[in-house]
C-alpha cells in the first residue's frame, strides 16, 4: 500500500544511521556496532522461527561457526579476514543445511531440542579443543583493517546489516515468503497446494545459518578476541528475546528488538547482578501486555480501518 | 480412459484395516460422489490418493501416470487439488494470501500482479471477494470451506477433490452450492470427486456414486441405482 512512504522512511532512517555515530563517543559507537550484529542475528533467526516456524536454538552456534572458522583461518593460516568471513559464511550455510535436513521430520519442541543439543555439542568442542580455539581463554584474531577504527567498523557493520536486511526483505516479499508462511501455518495444507515443504524448510535453515555465520565472522573480527560466549545459549536466548519482544514474524520487529534490548542492556548494567532481574521483568511485562511484541503493541494502537462487508454473500450461480 | 483410477488400494493403521482392495475410477469431465457411513474410509481414500500418506498396497493412476506414494505437493502439480474435511486454512494469512500461495506454486514465473488478480478471481468465484484482506482465522466454518475451494481452484487442477463441503448449510445454500459444483464442471471443465453426506445434493449433481462401507467398495452406480439398492440401505440403516 504505502510502498513509496516506506521506501522514503527507510532512506531517512538509513541516512540518520549514517550520521548518528559522528557526534558520539567510542562507547556509544561500540553499543551501536554490537546492536547491528544483533540486528542481523535476530532478523535471520526470525526468518527461521517467525516465518517457517522452526524454533532453532542453534542459531548462536552458527554465528560461532562463522566466527571460529574465520578466526582460526586468519589467526593460524594468515588468510585475509574477508576471505575468512566468506568461508565462515559458507561453512555455516553447509552446517545449517545439514542440521535443517536432520530436523526435517521434526516439528515444535523436538526440533528445538535437537538444535539445542547441537549447540551444546559445538560449545563443548570449542571449549575443549584448546590447541585450535584456545578454549575459554579466547582466540585472538586480526582486525579487518590495518588501523583499528571504531567508526570504520560501524560503517562496515551498517553496510552488512543493510545488505542482509535487503536480502531478507526481498525474500520475505517474494513467492518464497508466501511459501515460508504457508509452511508455518499448516504444513499439510501447504503440501496440498503444491508447496515443496521439505525444500522450503531446509532453504530457510540454510539461509538463516549463512547470515548468522556471516554476522558472527564480522563480529569476531570486530571484537578481536573470540570466546565460546558467541556460540553460547546466553547469546541464543538473547537473540530469541530480541525477536520475540520486538515482534516475531514481522520484518521490522527483530530490528527494533535488537536495538531496544541491546541498548537497554547497556543502560541497566549499573544495577550489577540485578540487571538480569530487570531484564527478566521487562520480558515478563512485554509478554503480558504485548504478546505480539513491541510492533504488535504499536499496531494495536494504530487506528483500525472499519471492518466492511462481513456479510454472507451467496455463491454465484452459473 | 479414466482420469483417476485406484487399483486395489489398501491401507491399514496398525491392526485396523481402513481400506481393503478398493477399485474405483473417475472419468474425465464427470462429477463422482463418494458416500458411505461414518468410518467407511472415505477420507482415508482421499488421503491415500492425494499423497497425504502412501497406501499400504495398490496403485493410484492419475492422468496416465502412476502417482502411488508421490508426495502431496507433486500430486498437486500434476493437477489434483483437494479440500479438507476439517478445514485447514493458513490461519494467520489473509484470504488473498491463502489463495496466492496456491497460485505462485502453479505459476512461479508469473509477476505478482498476475498472481493477485488470479487469486482475486478465485475468491470472487466462491463469494469471498469482500474478505480478501482478512486473516483466514476470522472466517466462519462455511467461509473457510469456501476459502479452501478457492485455494484448491487456484492450483488450476484437472481433478478437484472435495471433502464434505456442504456440512452446516441450509437448503437454499445447498442449492447454490450444488449449482456451484456443477459450474466447475460445466464452465471450467473440471472433474470432481466429492465426499458428501447430503444425499439430496449428491442426487442432483453427481453422475456416478461410489459407496464405501467398512473400507470396501459396496457398489458403484448412478445415484438412482445407489439409493434404491438394498445393500446400501442396509449399510446405512443396519439390519
Amino acid at each position: 500500500m504505502a510502498g513509496k512512504k516506506q521506501a522514503l522512511l527507510s532512506a531517512l532512517i538509513l541516512a540518520g544511521m549514517c550520521v548518528l555515530p559522528l557526534g558520539l563517543g567510542i562507547y556509544p559507537q561500540h553499543v551501536l556496532i554490537v546492536s547491528l550484529f544483533y540486528v542481523m542475528m535476530a532478523s535471520s533467526w526470525n526468518l527461521l522461527a517467525g516465518y517457517t516456524g522452526q524454533v532453532s536454538f542453534g542459531h548462536a552456534a552458527m554465528a560461532g561457526i562463522g566466527a571460529y572458522a574465520s578466526g582460526i583461518l586468519t589467526a593460524k593460516a594468515g588468510i585475509n579476514p574477508w576471505i575468512g568471513i566468506g568461508i565462515g559464511t559458507i561453512l555455516a550455510a553447509l552446517v545449517g543445511l545439514g542440521l535443517g535436513a536432520l530436523c526435517l521430520k521434526m516439528g515444535g519442541i523436538y526440533l528445538s531440542l535437537t538444535t539445542l543439543a547441537f549447540s551444546q555439542i559445538l560449545h563443548i568442542i570449542i571449549v575443549n579443543e584448546y590447541d585450535l580455539t584456545r578454549g575459554t581463554m579466547g582466540l585472538q584474531v586480526p582486525a579487518l583493517m590495518a588501523e583499528y577504527d571504531k567508526l570504520s567498523y560501524y560503517y562496515i557493520m551498517l553496510a552488512a546489516a543493510v545488505l542482509i536486511l535487503a536480502i531478507l526483505h526481498r525474500m520475505i516479499h517474494s513467492n518464497l515468503g508466501l511459501n515460508f508462511r504457508a509452511v508455518q501455518n499448516d504444513e499439510l495444507a501447504a503440501k496440498s497446494v503444491g508447496v515443496k515443504v521439505l525444500y522450503v524448510r531446509v532453504l530457510a535453515f540454510t539461509v538463516a545459518s549463512a547470515v548468522a555465520g556471516f554476522a558472527g565472522g564480522l563480529y569476531g573480527h570486530y571484537l578481536l578476541l573470540i570466546t565460546p560466549e558467541i556460540p553460547s545459549l546466553d547469546l541464543q536466548f538473547y537473540v530469541l528475546a530480541m525477536t520475540v519482544i520486538g515482534g516475531m514474524g514481522s520484518f521490522i520487529g527483530p530490528i527494533i528488538g535488537a536495538f531496544a534490548l541491546n541498548i537497554l542492556a547497556e543502560k541497566i548494567r549499573d544495577y550489577g547482578e540485578y540487571h538480569v532481574l530487570v531484564f527478566g521483568l521487562i520480558a515478563l511485562v512485554v509478554a503480558r501486555f504485548a504478546p505480539n511484541g513491541l510492533l504488535g503493541l504499536w499496531k494495536r494502537f494504530k487506528p483500525i480501518k472499519p471492518i466492511q462487508g462481513v456479510k454472507q454473500k451467496a455463491v454465484p450461480s452459473p | 480412459m479414466a482420469l483417476l483410477e485406484g487399483r486395489k488400494i489398501s491401507k491399514s493403521f496398525g491392526g485396523v484395516q481402513a481400506l481393503s482392495q478398493v477399485d474405483f475410477s473417475v472419468e474425465a469431465g464427470t462429477i463422482v460422489a463418494l458416500i458411505g457411513p461414518n468410518g467407511a474410509g472415505k477420507t482415508t481414500l482421499f488421503n491415500a490418493v492425494a499423497g497425504a500418506f502412501k497406501p499400504s498396497s495398490g496403485q493410484v493412476v492419475f492422468d496416465g501416470r502412476d502417482i502411488t506414494g508421490l508426495p502431496a505437493n507433486a500430486v498437486c502439480r500434476l493437477g489434483m487439488a483437494r479440500t479438507f474435511q476439517v478445514t485447514r486454512p493458513f490461519a494467520a494469512m489473509t484470504c488473498l494470501e491463502n489463495i496466492m500461495v496456491a497460485a505462485v506454486n502453479r505459476y512461479p514465473q508469473k509477476p505478482r500482479s498476475f498472481i493477485e488478480s488470479f487469486a482475486r478471481e478465485k475468491l470472487n468465484r466462491v463469494g469471498l471477494a469482500d474478505m480478501e484482506g482478512f486473516e483466514a482465522r476470522h472466517l466462519n466454518v462455511i467461509q473457510k470451506k469456501r476459502l479452501e475451494m478457492a485455494r484448491a481452484l487456484a492450483t488450476d487442477p484437472k481433478l478437484l477433490m472435495l471433502d464434505e463441503v456442504l456440512g452446516g448449510l441450509n437448503t437454499q445454500e445447498i442449492q447454490q452450492a450444488v449449482a456451484f459444483i456443477r459450474s466447475l464442471r460445466d464452465q471450467l471443465g473440471l472433474s470432481v470427486l466429492w465426499i458428501e453426506h447430503v444425499m439430496g445434493a449428491v442426487m442432483q449433481a453427481a453422475e456416478r456414486v461410489i459407496v464405501l462401507d467398512q473400507g470396501r467398495v459396496l457398489m458403484t452406480g448412478t445415484p438412482h441405482e445407489v439409493v434404491n439398492d438394498p445393500r446400501v440401505i442396509q449399510a446405512y440403516l443396519g439390519d
